[in-house]
């Protein structure tokens, strides 16, 4: 008895984990996934280095009323620079997705004001 | 006791507005040097089919945060060095857009800002080089005819401004009278 039910749980995972492995690939393939980090302080600094990607895609977004200064760069795992773009206000940085990295992105001038979105996408 | 009351209050009230002209007067309202109104003459003239974004760029979701209509309307090519292509967008509440897109590198960038950035500065991007400098673009008023770092100036046109291998933190941007500095950070 203790054996069947053993042998029907391992079936059952096993279809389980195959399902799995057929979708992940199609779910890959039709979404795109974000990180994002919400109202940084003043002068703060956004970052993911919880999961290195190929980006493709940075953005920062204070809002409509911008004009302060702005970074959004990658950092590759062993502490290479790439894609780093210094602007005025709201700013995105697009680029073919070479380097396996990290997303920062920092408002610079240690002003009062939130940066609302720090945004990358791969 | 009232009377005193009220002549040392008046007097507080004389000091306060002496101190707040002298502030202005002799340190001045704002260190920031004014150039032009703000006004930008390149995205006023008639459009032509060159003008509009590349598709890509509009795909972003920069393009329906930032710009006044999620399809473009309004921009302008201000400038072409190479692959690399300029454009001025109007954007949402007032702001202006620059949008650079390079067809080599397979890059695009943009930034947008309030308006206002005009009278004092630009509304610039400053992208890393792989030799560490960098290559600055930028946006500016009517008003300003050139920008200059390391001794090396290069013409506004369309009120726009791409000047390479800048090394330091500031580029300056000015008129036939005036200058302003453009602080990159360190």
């Amino acid at each position: 008895m203790q054996l069947r039910s053993r042998r029907r749980r391992s079936i059952a995972a096993t279809v389980v984990a195959a399902l799995a492995l057929m979708l992940v690939p199609v779910a890959g393939e039709t979404s795109y996934i974000y990180w994002w980090q919400r109202n940084m302080p003043s002068n703060g600094l956004g970052y993911d280095r919880i999961t290195a990607h190929n980006h493709n895609y940075n953005e920062l977004y204070f809002g409509p009323n911008a004009g302060w200064s702005s970074e959004v760069w990658v950092v590759t795992p062993a502490g290479y620079r790439h894609f780093d773009k210094r602007c005025t206000g709201i700013c995105f940085n697009a680029h073919p997705p070479y380097y396996y990295t990290y997303a920062y992105c920092s408002n610079r001038d240690g002003g009062t004001h939130f940066v609302y979105d720090c945004m990358d996408q791969w | 006791m009232t009377r005193r009351r009220i002549h040392f209050a008046a007097v507080l009230l004389v000091a306060a507005v002496i101190a707040g002209l002298l502030s202005q007067l002799v340190l001045g309202g704002s260190d920031k040097v004014e150039i032009g109104n703000g006004s930008v003459s390149a995205l006023a003239r008639a459009a032509h089919t060159t003008d509009a974004l590349p598709q890509s760029v509009l795909s972003y979701p920069f393009a329906a945060r930032n710009f006044a209509s999620a399809n473009g309307n309004g921009s302008r090519l201000l400038q072409v060095h190479g692959t690399l292509r300029l454009y001025g967008v109007p954007g949402k509440e007032g702001m202006l857009c620059l949008i650079e897109v390079d067809s080599a590198a397979d890059t695009a960038g943009g930034a947008c800002a309030d308006r206002s950035v005009l009278l004092t500065g630009s509304i610039y991007m400053a992208d890393r080089q792989e030799d560490g400098s960098r290559l600055v673009v930028g946006l500016v008023g009517d008003g300003h005819t050139y920008a200059e770092a390391n001794g090396r100036r290069v013409r506004v046109e369309n009120n726009a401004f791409v000047l390479g291998g800048v090394q330091g933190s500031s580029v300056t941007i000015g008129s036939t009278t005036a200058t302003q500095s453009i602080d990159l950070g360190g």
